[in-house]
């Protein structure tokens, strides 16, 4: 399982999200994407998973062009988890969840099978949420819900799996429970996973590739050790950093902005 | 913990279905024995269900049931076609307070209506042309109304206001229409403007009865991209459906229904807002569900209230009757003030 991106080019509008970006990410490994605000992480994963048109450049999943896998074959591939759902009309975490399950289906038939309830009960049980099933999306606080999307893209069962600011709510414990769970799904499937994220200690902690982005051009990329550069962490974020060596692992520790905000 | 919670959602449902079909075929009895005549509901139901297995009826009373049916089917499934109506709308636009009435599609298609009759009333003889007439200005509506929220933030408080603004300057504009439409057509024009079901003809019948059932099933089969469509059009393209798609087929699925009752029975307000909620609450918003109880509940409160309505007339003793509009909108209103409170608290 293999994803290559080569040229990419997306523009909103007039202003352009993403340059000329070209970059491989294969199976069974945790993939990390990292960058300021609006470098183009959610971007890039929405094109990958088809939710954003490309102005230009090609996708290949798998050796397939993305253009040419049909809505229902990509869902079955591809999992997007965005930070947001519409949670307007009232409806339960189990209704939700079970809704995953729709491409491996046709659309026209009316059983809920019981393996479907299978994957549903396995996945609640392993990210305690559980006892969540029954309660209306509205109702969850925003680590909850944070949780519940995840699940979502693990009952779909697909073989990459894109995660939008995964640890964005999370407490502690969940921040890095999720995200070990993730991972040794990805090991373990060779699932593909690409992640976006802020939190350079979780990238650090996690990531086996990295990939820098800045206004929508890839600055780096390879593995933490190759990218979690204190002069290339600062020149992108306008921060500085001190890297320390924890365990084997280069951990990225933010101090303070290189420029202040004046009173 | 995942397959005891379905099974218990499904066992609602069923225990839902059955009642709400044993309620319906209660009160469906109640309002052909309710009239200036008053028949025993006891031989009514011997009458109505018991006939085709050979039962032995009273002719006065098969003659009036029989003429009282016509009144009390079209409340049915005017009921029926309006709640899922609203359903469809709710779930397209995410918005718990949507409902044909109060987006204006009712009034709009009304107006089509009479501009109908008013331009061409040789055409609108034939009921088929007067249901493309009021479907064409059912779509307008949800059309205006949609343009409209979108330019005022689109926020689901925005939509209802916007459906105001369009609802009463086509209730308006539909008033001095048919007003000039009564020289036309010989009828009080306030029954097609506030509702009423006993203008309906059984040959009529067919055109609701057929439109309802055939529509119920189309919504009820395409289950599955309404219950991803409702937690947003990203998710919706991820799962493989078409969100622009699914919204058009719906939105125009349920601008039909709207344009079928107003053309058999005028203006009925608030039973789609009402019953898609009462169905929600029951079984859940999983559309496998709520679909067939939504429909039920539609038909049931619109048959309650016309039963209301010729309670009314019966002992009120006044001229006419009361249009069925206004006993849905008595019942509704109040259902829509609790959602709007419990919406903006939030």
């Amino acid at each position: 399982m293999k994803i290559v991106v080569n040229g990419l080019e997306v523009w909103y509008n007039s202003t352009p999200a993403l340059k000329n970006v070209s970059l491989k990410v294969s199976g069974g490994e945790m993939t990390f994407v990292i960058g300021p605000n609006g470098a183009g992480k959610s971007t890039l994963l929405k094109t990958i998973a088809s939710i954003v048109k490309p102005r230009a450049g090609v996708i290949y999943i798998d050796g397939k062009l993305l253009s040419s896998i049909s809505p229902k074959e990509l869902g079955k591939i591809v999992a997007y988890v965005e930070p947001h759902i519409s949670r307007a009309i009232p409806s339960t975490v189990l209704e939700f969840l079970l809704t995953a399950r729709y491409p491996h289906h046709s659309t026209l038939s009316f059983a809920t099978p019981r393996q479907d309830l299978e994957a549903v009960e396995k996945v609640s049980k392993q990210l305690n949420i559980e006892h969540l099933l029954s309660r209306r999306l509205d109702q969850l606080s925003s680590g909850e819900l944070q949780r519940v999307l995840i699940a979502r893209a693990l009952i779909q069962n697909p073989k990459a799996l894109l995660l939008d600011e995964p640890a964005a709510f999370l407490d502690l414990r969940y921040r890095l429970e999720v995200l070990d769970y993730v991972s040794s799904i990805v090991k373990v499937n060779k699932v593909i996973c690409i992640v976006a994220i802020h939190d350079l200690y979780l990238a650090s902690l996690y990531a086996d590739k990295i990939i820098v982005l800045d206004y929508g051009e890839v600055v780096a990329a390879g593995t933490p050790d190759e990218v979690l550069k204190e002069e290339l962490l600062e020149k992108v974020y306008r921060v500085k950093v001190h890297i320390v060596n924890i365990n084997g692992r280069r951990v990225v520790i933010p101090v303070e902005p290189i420029e202040r905000i004046s009173l | 913990m995942a397959l005891p919670l379905y099974e218990r959602s499904t066992k609602y449902f069923f225990i839902s279905l059955t009642s709400f079909t044993i309620l319906i075929v209660f009160m469906f009895v109640l309002a052909l024995s309710l009239g200036p005549a008053m028949l025993s509901p006891h031989k009514v139901f011997q009458a109505i269900f018991l006939k085709p297995f050979g039962y032995a009826v009273n002719d006065s009373v098969n003659v009036i049931a029989m003429l009282r049916l016509s009144r009390a089917l079209a409340s049915l499934l005017c009921g029926a076609s309006l709640a899922l109506a609203g359903l469809l709308m709710q779930t397209i636009t995410r918005n718990p307070l949507a409902d044909p009435y109060i987006f204006g599609l009712s009034s709009t298609a009304l107006t089509a209506i009479a501009l109908g009759i008013i331009l061409a009333p040789n055409l609108m003889v034939h009921k088929a042309y007067v249901v493309i007439v009021s479907f064409l200005g059912a779509l307008t509506g949800y059309a205006l109304t949609l343009s409209l929220s979108k330019l005022s933030g689109g926020t689901s408080l925005a939509m209802v206001l916007a459906g105001i603004a369009i609802a009463s300057l086509f209730s308006g504009a539909s008033h001095i229409l048919l007003y000039l439409v009564q020289q036309v057509i010989k009828t009080p024009y306030v029954y097609l403007l506030m509702g009423s079901a006993s203008t309906v003809l059984l040959k009529d019948l067919y055109f609701l009865a057929f439109p309802t059932i055939i529509l119920t099933i189309l919504s009820l089969a395409f289950f599955k991209p309404l219950n991803a469509y409702l937690y947003g059009d990203e998710y919706a393209k991820q799962l493989g459906f078409n969100p622009t798609l699914v919204r058009d087929f719906a939105a125009s699925i349920a601008a039909l229904l709207t344009a079928i009752t107003i053309a058999f029975v005028g203006i009925v307000g608030f039973i789609g807002l009402a019953a898609p909620h009462i169905a929600r609450f029951l079984t859940g918003s999983d559309h496998k569900f709520a679909i067939p109880i939504t429909t039920l509940v539609g038909a049931l409160l619109t048959l309650v209230a016309d039963i209301v309505v010729k309670l009314v007339s019966m002992f009120a003793g006044a001229v006419g009757e009361l249009p069925l509009g206004v006993v849905t909108a008595v019942i509704g209103a109040p259902f829509l003030a609790y959602l709007i409170i419990k919406k903006v608290r939030e």
